[in-house]
């Protein structure tokens, strides 16, 4: 038997993640967002100051087929 | 490198949309940020209305936002492609008119939540299209995202 079922993990996660939303609402919008929104280098996505895409299957194809697997824009590692 | 998108940098585009009266949601993370989610993001996502009129504003707004586009670059946005990501301004900006999982902006528009003026799509909206984008990030997003989802329609 299980000592931590599966159900039970999946129930304190829940509970862990509403413990962290409820923080969350307690903070100004400004200050949530001022922590939220980080800058990291991703390569080939940051390496063009402008792209357009004539549909979003374009799109995602362009990026399964350009970008690095591990950026996860892809549907598949 | 442009600067990181801060609260200054979303009320600069709210009012720089507002002035120009064009029809946004925020969208993805980001939106679902603004709804309150604890997560980080890199990007800003909006969602923009796909019309003559809309994407002429939009294009105004932007370039007195301070995004450097050419001539070709504002035809492609004010016609609306369906994707436009730029880094050619004072923030990165994606520009979605047509995301996955969301029939219309319409509906998009008449679910949206407002969060201290910021239109926003409704959580139900970013989930959708977070689904069928179905990346390898979503996924692994998603159900921390989905009870954020849960919490929030429990709390209003």
């Amino acid at each position: 038997m299980d000592a931590h079922p599966q159900s039970e993990i999946q129930n304190l996660q829940l509970a862990e993640w509403e413990t962290e939303f409820a923080a969350a609402a307690k903070r100004p919008l400004a200050v949530r967002m001022h922590y939220a929104f980080i800058r990291t280098y991703k390569p080939v996505l940051d390496d063009a100051s402008y792209r357009s895409f004539e549909t979003m299957a374009e799109y995602r194809a362009w990026c399964e087929k350009n970008l690095p697997k591990w950026l996860g824009y892809g549907r598949s590692l | 490198m442009a600067a990181r998108f801060d609260y200054p940098q979303a009320q600069e585009i709210r009012a720089a949309f507002a002035r120009r009266g064009v029809r946004y949601l925020f969208i993805g993370k980001s939106g679902a940020i603004l709804l309150g989610f604890p997560d980080t993001t890199q990007d800003a996502d909006l969602f923009v209305e796909k019309t003559a009129v809309n994407g002429e504003a939009l294009a105004k707004a932007l370039l007195e936002l301070g995004f450097e586009l050419t001539p070709e670059q504002v035809a492609e946005i004010r016609r609306g492609k369906d994707f436009v990501q730029l880094k050619n301004g004072p923030f990165d900006l994606d520009l979605v008119f047509a995301p996955d999982g969301i029939e219309t902006f319409a509906e998009a528009w008449e679910r949206r939540v407002e969060v201290d003026g910021f239109p926003v799509c409704h959580p139900d909206d970013i989930v959708a299209s977070k689904e069928a984008a179905n990346r390898v990030k979503d996924r692994e997003s998603l159900p921390r995202l989905k009870a954020f989802r849960d919490y929030w329609k429990k709390k209003r």
